[in-house]
């Protein structure tokens, strides 16, 4: 098998696809065993790949789903600024300017190229045969607040950055960058050891690539990965032609960092074989750390992409043959210099707003909305028992939307981090002053429909101590969709429970109070510090609801009463089915509801 | 026990076959037989097999039983009606769950959650709360727990009821009274509560395994009374000991009451014989192979011990019991091998027992792995399973060629040996993954292959990976109820004590440890075991503040608070690859505790000098010269300690076939194992 001449054999190309998937894992559990901060290892905000030499992707795996693909565009620009004919065995490149590197300067990424051959064969005699890449989240790199920069108007208060800088020349590591490192952040310690995993994990992907083209020779694995390569396009394109033709767009907007709203506009093509996404419609880039560089927005619609055609493979570069997409320079979603680009929750919303616009298109293969967000809480201060400096976040699960064959799903992470758990209330409770009151399904919270949106959950943190708190979120103000006639699920929001006091500790970014008609105080982003016995109540939102909430089966409608999924109150008014309180269906009064409507 | 009464009876039920087995601890005799699995009425296949074999139920000491009845009930839903009664506010955590889905599943826009055992409608909220220092901050509300499992039973109709209340890991007084207040009212329906299975925090991880519990317990009691009226009837009366799924055994009556403990115990034995037989004969560190009809299971034991972990899952469910880390792979006798556009794929999906592998001629026409053997040459079609089964070699190639080498435009062989190519691969990517996630290499293990097709493909396996040697045991394909008779009684304790280390003394730990030695020695010698006959093994659970993950550090013989902080940074060292600056901290102290058997020995035999007549030759595919080429066919009956046989050869047993290649050597070693080594595919 190793000495194959002409035609290479299936199970080769399947061996050598295999063990291309097995390095890229291999690579995900070096950093994961090696990482020294939480985010990376229990969030998993990371992204991984392996490239060949011609930069196509050849094996990934993505901790956060929506980092798949998201080294492409920026080892391109590697690429480009240090020059392909700079680069020498042993050398390891960083690289964090978020306009090349497709999210914010926390998230940095490391690159190295690989050769045939170790640092010790000059690169006139050696052969690059690939690169690997990892990105993964820094706690603190120059930015000017800790944890989360939520207010910054230009990129330079966000952090330092590396542009394609050598940290490892030849195999030696560079003392005068990483003392660069050392003396820009508050915690030099475990960023240093982040950037250690890093590169632990690039030396995994480095010499699993240098064994297999020791063992089958680099004529082999090329023609192994072509064939992967045209394996992977040939089966997104057909799934491609399998989609209708035509041209789609929808509309949703942000919260913002103010309550004013960010358009968000998609317009998507599907023409044959090909797929174009197109984002000139969304609003141009804003003073607010919320627009996303080029590089984020193809991962987007990757993510998108991919869910319709190979969702059940592992990535390569072939799969994405059929993708194009536009987004012009200065918009929202090609931000340009110096616009900032903390968080890339824009980026998050925008995954559903595909979506939005594919189901006018395919309706029997989209959901309706999501909960459409990442309802993020972030504690941090002082733990009284340890006097130690704590910083603990949970995102929250929102529900998923219906389709037209089953009911959404309750309470899971939105599509864009699949992964990601939440943390338990007893670690919680361990780790933080807080304690809660509850952690439950919001009744009612699902779109109706014939099939039911999934329901969005709430979480209440009572405060024990004087802590600090933000909140990154934003999908507060627009509601979801649902389709063909099922209704939107209830909004993400957030309700504080504050004392009189509070006004000069707490800053409310985004105030929802004119969406609701009770005398709860409903927000979106805030930051500020709270006092014992404050709550935070997180209520995320539903899922869209699926076809006309009349033609529900009454018998479904009844199993969600008595599940108190749905209340009797809304199983009259939106689904028309009226539930006896011994929890029957009054056949006769549902009838006359059903009918009244005239639907 | 009167004097004769020496023997031990280990029975094993599988997907096809009831194993069951003997071992007189008098004339050291094992002997061993077969009966068919009889899913309807588990305990008749049982019965048969013990009727099969012929031993006098009157005169054993012993009777060890492995079953899969809780991991079918749950696998088949089939199990109870199950409510759940906790704190008011959290009835949906066991919902809600840890809101992420599995890998699988990550870019699937339609994803749904797996069917729940326990709708919303049984899961009743009461106040009354506990802290995270276990303090009580509300007392519990009887009267609301009386009027839930009124709920649960009179309206909801639950025959079992799991009770998980927050922080009951550090002081289980709610679960208790709860349970005494629904014991009290409703005798007849079980319960189970969390902190009686498990003493490790996370309120949805511990609420699933209480619920799991709950789940199939009814089930599994009147299984056991049922074997046990029936085993009484013949004369029996000796401890009837239960397979557990992290090692070991426990008693019947202590797995009726947490029947949870039992439900992945089903690759258990094969461990057990695994590690015993590894430390007896000197080999610590193995690879295990289990290779069978539908799947192959590996698992890692290093030191003498298998790989065990405290978290993994069921049906997508996790459950909070120690269980062996087994990482299982769609690599069978049965997978089937199939063309995705141009790529050949082997499994997941396997052809199972019904119809099988082409070659069984039951109506199978996928390829699997099996048929690429029969084309390969390694199984002789006339001597299948001693004989019993005819194969059909040439349906086999038929479907390889028309499924698989057409279409690729290539031959049978050469396709067949692709097929055995892919399968290696994952399996080379899946030990590779059990290995260095643990920070081990390993080619510096031996490789144990057992279930009817490990001989076969094992040493290859080792040839691609560079292990040295392949340990193939006698009577492979029972293995597993071998093991069972090996199985030591084993009980984990532990507690969950989060604290700074700094904040502790070293009398802090060992008070701890000591409570949980009293609560083991009392367990074992309940159960007749003398202190003499009992180890006791302590470790801790520790990690740096703030991170989430743990590892486990040897705490036997600890001198100082110093000492553990070594003894942790050591550890997370070798697992990790650095040590930190950070503070250490304890979470969980454990204390697994057991109960030593006596068991079958090895026996032993001078090597003889003679080396073996080949009975046979057959024309088949060697993988050191990528040919076919011509392999001489041995008895394994006829193979003595001390022989040795050049491959390429086939040896050949009742139940199974040894393959070996011409690069590679067997020596039967004073035991009677095979021991294959050479062979390493070229860098």
């Amino acid at each position: 098998m190793s000495n194959a001449t002409d035609e290479i054999d299936a199970a080769t190309v399947e061996v050598v696809r295999n063990y291309l998937t097995s390095a890229a894992t291999e690579m995900q559990r070096t950093l994961i065993r090696t990482a020294y901060n939480t985010i990376i290892y229990e969030i998993l905000d990371f992204g991984i790949s392996l490239y060949d030499r011609d930069r196509n992707l050849i094996a990934d795996s993505p901790g956060l789903a929506l980092f798949l693909g998201a080294n492409d565009y920026a080892l391109e620009k590697v690429v480009e600024h240090v020059g392909e004919e700079n680069m020498n065995p042993g050398d390891v490149i960083l690289m964090n300017y978020p306009y090349w590197s497709s999210t914010h300067t926390l998230d940095v990424g490391v690159f190295a190229p690989i050769f045939r051959e170790g640092p010790e064969v000059p690169r006139e005699e050696n052969e690059l045969i690939g690169y690997a890449a990892t990105r993964a989240h820094w706690l603190d790199l120059g930015a000017k607040d800790e944890g989360y920069v939520l207010d910054s108007t230009d990129v330079h208060q966000e952090g330092m950055i590396f542009p394609g800088t050598k940290v490892h020349k030849g195999g030696e590591p560079d003392e005068e960058i990483l003392d660069l490192i050392r003396f820009n952040s508050r915690i030099p310690d475990k960023v240093l050891g982040d950037l250690n995993a890093q590169i632990a994990a690039i030396r995994t992907g480095k010499e699993r690539l240098q064994e297999l083209h020791g063992k089958y020779g680099g004529d082999t694995v090329e023609r192994c990965i072509e064939r992967i390569q045209d394996h992977g396009e040939r089966t997104a394109r057909d799934a491609v032609r399998d989609l209708p033709d035509g041209t789609w767009s929808a509309v949703d907007y942000a919260d913002g960092t103010t309550g004013d709203g960010i358009r968000i506009e998609v317009e998507v093509t599907i023409d044959g074989e090909e797929f174009h996404v197109d984002f000139s419609g969304s609003s141009d880039q804003v003073d607010e750390p919320l627009n996303i560089p080029r590089g984020m927005t193809e991962t987007v619609c990757k993510l998108c992409f991919k869910s319709l055609t190979t969702p059940e493979e592992t990535s390569n570069a072939g799969q994405y043959a059929p993708l194009s997409l536009h987004a012009p320079e200065g918009n929202l979603f090609n931000a340009s210099y110096p616009a900032p680009t903390f968080t890339i929750w824009t980026g998050i919303v925008s995954v559903d707003v595909v979506f939005k616009a594919l189901a006018k298109a395919m309706p029997e293969r989209i959901p309706a909305s999501s909960g459409g967000d990442l309802n993020d809480v972030m504690l941090f201060g002082e733990d009284p028992d340890t006097g130690r400096q704590f910083v603990e976040a949970n995102n929250d699960a929102v529900g998923w939307g219906a389709t037209d064959e089953h009911d959404g799903a309750n309470a899971i992470m939105h599509i864009t981090e699949t992964m990601v758990q939440n943390i338990p209330v007893e670690v919680f409770e361990n780790k933080a002053p807080i304690s809660f009151d509850e952690l439950s399904l919001r009744q009612d919270s699902g779109g109706a429909g014939e099939q039911r949106g999934g329901l969005g959950l709430r979480r209440d943190f009572r405060i024990e101590h004087p802590v600090g708190a933000l909140s990154i979120i934003q999908k507060t103000r627009e509601p979801g969709w649902g389709i063909d006639g099922g209704e939107p699920g209830d909004k993400n929001g957030i309700v504080l429970d504050l004392h009189d006091d509070a006004d000069e500790r707490v800053d409310v970014l985004v105030d929802n109070t004119d969406l609701y008609d009770d005398d709860e105080l409903w927000v979106g982003m805030f930051r500020g510090t709270f006092h014992e016995g404050e709550l935070i109540s997180n209520r995320t939102g539903g899922g869209g609801g699926y076809g006309d909430p009349y033609d529900r089966d009454p018998e479904a409608v009844r199993e969600d009463v008595i599940d108190g999924y749905v209340s009797r109150e809304a199983a009259r008014e939106e689904y028309g089915v009226a539930i006896t309180a011994d929890g029957d269906i009054d056949r006769e009064e549902t009838d006359r509801l059903r009918s009244e409507s005239g639907s | 026990m009167s004097q004769h009464v020496t023997e031990r009876l280990a029975v094993d039920i599988g997907g096809t076959f009831v194993d069951a087995i003997t071992f007189d601890r008098e004339t050291r005799s094992v002997s061993v037989e077969k009966a068919s699995t009889t899913p309807a009425e588990p305990e008749s296949g049982v019965l048969e097999s013990i009727d099969k074999i012929g031993t006098t139920l009157e005169d054993t000491e012993a009777f060890v039983h492995g079953t899969t009845l809780g991991l079918n009930a749950v696998l088949e839903r089939e199990g109870a009606t199950t409510g759940i009664i906790t704190n008011e506010g959290f009835a949906d955590v066991y919902e809600i769950g840890r809101t992420n889905v599995e890998r699988d599943s990550m870019y699937d826009i339609r994803y749904q959650k797996p069917e729940s055992l326990v709708a919303r409608r049984r899961r009743v909220g009461v106040p009354g709360r506990l802290n995270a220092d276990g303090e009580e901050v509300e007392p519990l509300d009887e009267e609301a727990v009386s009027e839930a499992a009124s709920t649960l039973v009179e309206e909801r109709g639950v025959d079992g009821i799991a009770i998980c209340f927050l922080h009951s890991y550090r002081n289980p007084v709610h679960e208790q009274q709860a349970a005494e207040i629904v014991r009290e009212a409703y005798p007849d329906v079980s319960v189970s509560i969390s902190s009686a299975i498990t003493r490790e925090y996370r309120e949805y991880e511990r609420t699933s395994t209480a619920v799991m519990d709950a789940y199939i317990k009814p089930i599994f009691e009147s299984y056991i009374e049922n074997l046990d009226s029936a085993l009484s009837e013949q004369g029996f009366d000796a401890p009837f000991f239960v397979t557990r799924s992290g090692g070991g055994t426990l008693t019947a009556e202590s797995a009726t009451d947490a029947p949870v403990h039992t439900i992945l115990s089903g690759p258990a034995g094969g461990l057990i014989g695994a590690s015993h037989v590894g430390r007896e004969t000197g080999r610590e560190n193995l690879i295990t192979v289990d290779m069978g009809g539908t799947s192959l299971d590996a698992c890692v034991i290093e030191d003498g011990t298998p790989a065990v972990k405290y978290d993994s899952r069921l049906e997508h469910q996790p459950l909070m019991i120690p269980v062996y880390d087994i990482r299982t792979i769609g690599a069978g006798g049965g997978s089937i091998a199939w063309l995705d556009g141009e790529l050949l794929k082997v499994g997941p999906q396997s052809a199972g027992a019904d119809p099988g592998p082409v070659a069984y001629g039951q109506g199978g026409t996928e390829p699997t792995v099996t048929d690429a053997a029969v084309a390969l040459g390694y199984i002789d079609p006339a001597d299948f399973l001693g004989g019993e089964m005819e194969l059909d070699a040439d349906g086999a190639r038929d479907a390889i060629d028309e499924v698989l080498a057409e279409p690729l435009d290539s031959s049978v062989t050469d396709v067949s040996r692709g097929v055995f190519d892919v399968a290696l691969a994952n399996t080379v990517g899946a030990i590779r993954e059990i290995t260095i996630e643990k920070g081990l290499d390993p080619r510096e293990f031996s490789m144990m292959a057992f279930g009817g097709a490990g001989p076969m493909f094992v040493p290859l396996l080792a040839r691609e990976m560079g292990v040295d040697e392949v340990v193939v045991p006698e009577a492979p394909s029972v293995f597993s109820a071998m093991g069972m008779l090996m199985a030591d009684v084993v009980y984990d304790f532990a507690r969950t004590n989060i604290a700074a280390l700094s904040d502790l003394e070293l009398s802090d730990l060992e008070s701890t440890f000591e409570d949980l030695d009293d609560e083991a020695i009392d367990t074992l010698t309940d159960e007749g075991f003398d202190e003499e006959g009992i180890d006791l093994e302590h470790t801790l659970e520790m990690r740096y503040l703030g991170q989430e993950h743990t590892v486990e550090v040897d705490a036997n013989g600890i001198e100082s608070t110093a000492d553990v902080s070594d003894r942790f940074e050591r550890k997370h060292e070798d697992r990790y690859g650095h040590a930190m600056d950070d503070p250490p901290e304890v979470v969980h102290q454990r204390v697994r505790a057991i109960g030593r058997n006596d068991k079958p020995p090895l026996e032993r035999a001078d090597p003889v000098d003679a080396s073996p007549n080949p009975v046979d030759t057959r024309d088949a595919y060697c993988f050191a010269v990528d040919d076919r080429t011509t392999f001489d066919v041995y008895d394994r009956s006829d193979l003595r300690p001390g022989a040795a046989v050049d491959g390429p050869a086939v040896v050949r047993e009742p139940t199974t076939t040894i393959v070996f290649h011409s690069d590679q050597t067997a020596t039967v070693d004073e035991y009677g194992q095979l021991i294959i080594d050479g062979g390493e595919v070229d860098e």
